[in-house]
Parts: structure tokens; sequence; C-alpha cells
């Protein structure tokens, strides 16, 4: 009787811990469905972020999954029984080399392999695109709790009163390498468009020069990834990515409406 | 785990439970307030009757029903006019009415992009797959009664398909939903009341708007006049750049025309209260007849905001040297436009007035105010020449800042007239030129453009 009841305990925590990988793995399975998972990635890069995405997520889950089957079969293999007592046993060179090396060399492949990544995104800026640090396509200021695109005048300032202002939406030509500054107004906040695989913070007196190459006409979501303040739920806006013709035909007519006569207010 | 921990941990796994059964609880009946600080400071015998009061309290009520359930009381006369007018359609009336209807138009265009899953699924005929929408419980309701008459079938026959993205198209939120709206997105600021006493507002710098008095700085009309829908509808689609009101283009054209309703109705409310605070006499207390009256009597003048409105017909002047010239002259002239004494003579609006007078400097709602810093390019209603020539036009409500067309000027040689619609282009231009000059006077500063929208020091 108490050996069944030992059994029984013995195999309901066993399948408790085994639960911890089964349902773990299968989340990420699922996320997909669930629509909990990446969107589609739409940018020039996005490709390479979800290649070493992929990378670090195989790493993990092959060792979450190695330590946790391991921590099951202790579980049921070691269990105590009646009057055993636990051996102890003390150093092992060897073994401390392995756990040591090992996780060294992943840490080498994990930082080896996104340098090459981190210095195109987030580095160099693009030299063969029709922007530049110097003139870029806007400049992109986040507050509390907004963010507006100002784009320059015609003959590319952004000092003047011929500039376009524009909230939440933000206009950008697609295939083009978009070069523009990004400021924040008050406190930090951070430029996240997931379809873009793209998040940089806004630091208050700086101009930090971000880019991206969007592939697809569409609008994407911007929301605020840095903890702003008490409105930083409302901090969302759309990029609006338009064919090349729409763009300059959008640009053209704000720039045309600056100079409407008011009857249409 | 702590004694106090254990109601916490209970308290979030019921709360988990109540959200994965989506179990709303009852929301409570809410109640709008008194404005008591008018009663305090502008009737002491109000201010000691309290039963009068809580009649003030409820016949207020009897006209604009609570948060939870707010309406307009429509006057028989309102329904018995040639097109019978109800403010609780106020919006939706206005645009349906509108002859060229582009604002009906790019309502629906909106509606269309806000609901675009919902009107594919309708038009693929899948009526079971139609996702709820978010904050459109209204919209909801009318969408699952239309299943419901389908299922039920008629004997008519009803292109049900039409319907249904008639539905999804032409949805104008009722004012009840517009209100739950208000209390998710502007309660915090703005309070329950409108009175701009939320509970972030003490945060805020400028603080946000009290509607109660019916005062709004950022409108189209002159004669200090009430703002249109429009008006209300511009600011919350772009905000108000350099303060704390945000755009909230995250919202469909009608949710924000349903907003612009709302805050009508609430300062409506608050301006028919602040005139029955003034009318009461503690012997008559208070009277349906004045309460009628006074309510009649704000309705119209935002009914007649419209006449108000400054149009500049035809195509706008254009920018030329002359005519900054002109316009630089105006402004520093003491016997012209005189702008210089508060905007100072670099525009950066440290004129002589600020200077020796900072406590003078003070707006309706008695909060500080400085001139605009003109050489910074940032404009709050608006960087068009058509905003500026407004602001100088019109001057900006419960600001400082007065009505400039028609004020008398001397010229240099000693001739007296009425500055006209040239003149207020000229000054457009010469303030706009402003923020075009380099921002520190003297030597080039390396990234002066990027200080150009950095906060200022006093808002």
């Amino acid at each position: 009787m108490q050996a069944l009841k030992h059994l029984l305990l013995r195999a309901f925590f066993t399948l408790l811990f085994l639960a911890v990988p089964v349902l773990g793995i299968w989340t990420f399975v699922k996320a997909p469905d669930w629509n909990v998972w990446f969107p589609e990635s739409v940018s020039s890069y996005g490709g390479e972020i979800d290649r070493l995405f992929w990378l670090i997520c195989w790493m993990v889950a092959i060792v979450f999954v190695l330590t946790e089957m391991a921590l099951v079969y202790f579980f049921f293999v070691y269990s105590k029984r009646d009057r055993t007592r636990a051996a102890y046993t003390h150093g092992n060179h060897t073994l401390e080399m392995v756990w040591t090396a090992i996780p060294a060399v992943l840490l080498l492949v994990v930082a080896f392999s996104q340098m090459g990544t981190w210095a195109k995104i987030k580095m160099n800026l693009p030299e063969d695109g029709p922007y530049s640090g110097e003139h870029p396509l806007m400049q992109v200021y986040a507050s509390q709790f907004d963010w507006r695109a100002v784009y320059p005048d015609r003959e590319g300032n952004f000092r003047g009163a011929d500039l376009i202002e524009s909230p939440y939406d933000i206009y950008v030509p697609v295939d083009t390498k978009v070069i523009f500054t990004l400021h924040s107004r008050d406190v930090l906040h951070s430029f996240f468009v997931p379809s873009f695989r793209l998040k940089q913070d806004a630091v208050p007196g700086m101009a930090i020069p971000v880019w991206f190459e969007a592939t697809k006409v569409g609008a994407y979501d911007l929301v605020c990834a840095e903890l702003c303040g008490w409105g930083h739920y409302k901090m969302a806006g759309k990029i609006h990515v338009l064919s090349k013709d729409d763009f300059d035909a959008w640009l053209e007519g704000r720039r045309a409406a600056l100079y409407s006569n008011g009857s249409e207010d | 785990m702590s004694r106090n921990a254990r109601p916490t941990a209970l308290g979030t796994a019921l709360l988990a439970l109540c959200s994965a059964c989506r179990f709303e609880p009852p929301r409570p009946v809410l109640h709008f307030s008194l404005n008591a600080e008018e009663i305090a400071t502008q009737n002491a015998d109000l201010d000691e009757n309290l039963a009068d009061q809580e009649h003030l309290l409820g016949a207020l009520e009897f006209l604009f029903g609570t948060p939870s359930h707010p309406k307009f009381l429509v006057l028989p006369e309102w329904a018995d006019e040639e097109v019978p007018f109800d403010p609780n359609y106020w919006s939706v009336d206005a645009l349906a009415s509108d002859e060229e209807s582009e604002r009906m138009a790019a309502l629906r265009a909106s509606n269309a992009r806000a609901y675009a899953a919902q009107i594919a699924a309708v038009r693929a005929d899948d009526f079971d797959a139609v996702p709820e929408p978010r904050y459109a419980p209204d919209l909801w309701e009318d969408w699952l009664a239309l299943v419901a008459e389908r299922r039920e079938g008629s004997d008519e026959e009803r292109d049900w398909v039409a319907e249904g993205v008639e539905l999804f198209e032409g949805y104008f939120p009722l004012l009840e939903v517009s209100a739950e709206l208000y209390r998710q997105q502007c309660y915090h600021c703005h309070g329950a009341e409108g009175g701009g006493d939320g509970s972030t507002a003490r945060f805020l710098n400028p603080r946000p708007r009290d509607y109660r008095p019916g005062i709004f700085k950022f409108i189209a009309e002159k004669s200090k006049a009430h703002p249109r829908n429009e008006d209300l509808f511009r600011v919350l689609s772009e905000g108000i750049y350099t303060t704390a009101m945000p755009s909230f283009r995250r919202f469909t054209d009608a949710q924000l025309w349903g907003l612009a309703d709302y805050v009508k109705l609430l300062s409506i409310r608050g301006e028919t209260e602040i005139l029955m605070i003034s009318d009461y006499d503690s012997a008559e207390g208070i009277q349906p007849e004045t309460l009628l009256e006074n309510y009649r009597l704000v309705v119209e003048r935002w009914r007649n905001a419209q006449n108000d409105f400054v149009a500049y017909e035809g195509e706008i002047p254009e920018s030329t040297p002359e005519r900054i010239a002109r316009g630089r002259d105006l402004y520093m002239d003491a016997n012209g436009a005189n702008c210089v004494k508060c905007h100072g003579a670099t525009g950066r609006g440290d004129g002589e007035s600020v200077k020796n007078n900072p406590e003078d400097a003070t707006d309706e709602w008695g909060d500080p105010i400085l001139p605009r810093d003109l050489t910074r390019g940032l404009f709050r209603f608006g960087r068009r020449p058509i905003d500026i020539y407004r602001r100088i036009y019109a001057g900006i409500n419960g600001t400082p800042m007065p009505e400039h067309f028609g004020m008398q000027i001397t010229e240099k040689d000693g001739t007296k007239r009425l500055l006209d619609e040239d003149d207020v282009w000229d000054l457009v231009f010469y303030v706009r030129s402003l923020s075009a000059a380099p921002l520190h006077h003297g030597a080039a500063v390396p990234g002066a453009a990027e200080d150009a929208h950095a906060p200022a020091e006093h808002e």
C-alpha cells in the first residue's frame, strides 16, 4: 500500500514537471494560430533579424528540452526511497571545464553572428539611398503621448513655416532606404515597428538617425516600447508604406494643402 | 505568503477568472457633480442652500442625463422646425445634411478601414465569422439584431450583405457610447464634468481645458464664438502640439465626431449650470422656466457658431518681400498692430508687457500664460497661413491675444484707419518668416534644427 502510494506520487510529480516542457513547446507551435507571433516581416533587414532570432531560439530550445528531460528523469529515478541517504560529491575538473566551455562557445557564436547585422542596422546608414543623416526623409518626434512626423519644405529645410506635420500617421515610400531622425520632446520613448523588426529608443536632446527599407505597401502598427508615463498605452501610430508615386503625390498634396484658404475647415 | 499578499493573490485570480469567462462586473451608475468652485465664488446664497443645490443637480440631470446615460433634452420648438433639430444626433445630422458630403465620405472611408475585417466577412456572406469590433457596443448590438432577423427568416426579399456592409460603413456611435469612450480616453485629464480637473490634470502644463465656461481657444470663428463641430473634431484628430493633448487618430472619424458631440454636451451643461448659478435667488429657488430659458440660450449660441466662421474667399495671397516688410512695420509699430508689446522685437515672446507685468499674463482660467515664441516654428493649431490668419484676425479666446481685424491703427503720416484683411495677411507672412530665422541671432548654432521642437522652458 505504502509502495503504491509512493509510486503514484512519483508518477504525479514527474508528469507535472514533464508538463512544463510539453506545454512550453506546444505554445510555441500554436502561437501563430493564436495570432501572438511576429507579424509578417516587411523590411529589407527583417529576415536577418528573424534568422538571429531563430538561431537563439533553437539554442535555447535544445538546452531547455535537454535540461527538462534530465530533470524529469532524475525526478523519477532518484526520488527519495525509504532510508536511502543522499550521496554528495564535490569537484569534477573535467565536468566544470565542459560546462564552462560549451556556454562560452555558444555565447561567442551569438556574439559574432549578430555583429554584421547590428552594424548594418544601427551603426552604418545606407549611402546608396536618396536620404542621409544630414538630409533625412523626415524627423519623428515622440512626446507624451503621441508620435508626430515632420517633413521638410520643398528646399529640404527642417526649419521654417512650410514644414508638413503629420501626427499619428507616418507616410514613407516603399522599396526606398528611408532615413529619419528620431527625437523626443520630453522623456525616453521607443519607436517600435514589429513588422519592420525595428526598435529604437528616442532620447531627449538627441537626434538619432534610424533607417529602414519597407518592402511591401500597407499600413503597419507603430507602438511605444518604453514605459513613458501614465499615457504610454495611448502612444500608438501607423506607418503607411506607399508606392513611390503615391508617396510623392501625398507629400505634394500636403504641401499644396498648406496654402488652402481654409474653406474646407 | 504574507497575510497581505493572500487577498491580493485571490483578487488577481478572481479577476483573471472573470476576464477568462468574459464576465464584466455591472457598471456603477455615474452622476455629474456641481461646479462647486463657481458656486462658492459666485453665489453665497446657493452655497448655503444645500437643498437647492440638489434641485439644481436634478434639473441638470433632467436636461443632460448622467455620464452613463447622457442625452440632450429636445425642446418642442426644435422638433417643430422645418428641419427638426435634435442635438442628440448633432454631428451625424450635420454631416448628412452637408451638400458636398465630403466629410460623410471621409467618415465612411474611415469606418471601412476600421471595420475592414468585418466588412470582408459580410461580403463573403460568412456572417458567423464577423469578429466583434472594439469600442462599438451599439454597432455590435445592431449587427447581432440583423443576424437574428436573418436567422428567423422574413418573407420579404432583403439584400442581407448590402445591409450588413451599410451597418458597418455608416456607423455613428450613440451619445452614451461616446460618453464611455470619453470615460476611457479623456476623463483622466478633463474630468467627469469636463472641468479639466481629472486625476492626471495636475501633472500637466498647460492644464487641460475646462469646458464648462464654453470658452475654447482653438477655433476658426471670430467674436468669441463657440466652436463648430469641425473645430472640435480637428483638435481631436490633430492634437495640440507642444501640449499634452495627443492626436486621437487611432479612433475612427465617427468616434471622433461622437466625442465632439459629447464634449459639446459637457460644455452646454457647464454653461447652463454657470448661468443657473448666477441667476439663482434664494427666494425663488430653481425655476423650470429659468432653466429652459438658459438651456435654449446656450444651445442657440452653439448653433449660431457657424455664422462667425472666418472665411477667406479665393486663393490666399502670395508671400512677397514687400508684404513681409509691411507686416514687420505693423508688428513693430506701437500705433499699428503692436505685436511687439507682447511677442517682443525678436518674436521670442519676450515683449515689454511680459517683462514688466508678468503677473498680468494669465488666461481666463487663471493660469499663467506667455506669448508664443514665434521663432520656433511651432503653432499649436496649425501652421497653414490661413490658421495664423485666423489667430491674428479673431484673437485667441480666453487669452490676452486680442481680435485684430477692425482695430484702429495710425499710419506713419498720422492718418487713422482700421486694420483690414490685407494687413492681417502682411502680419501672417511676417510671422511665418520669423520661424525660418536662425534660432539664435548671430553665430550659427550647431544642431539648431534639432532644437526647434525641443520642449519650451515655459508653456
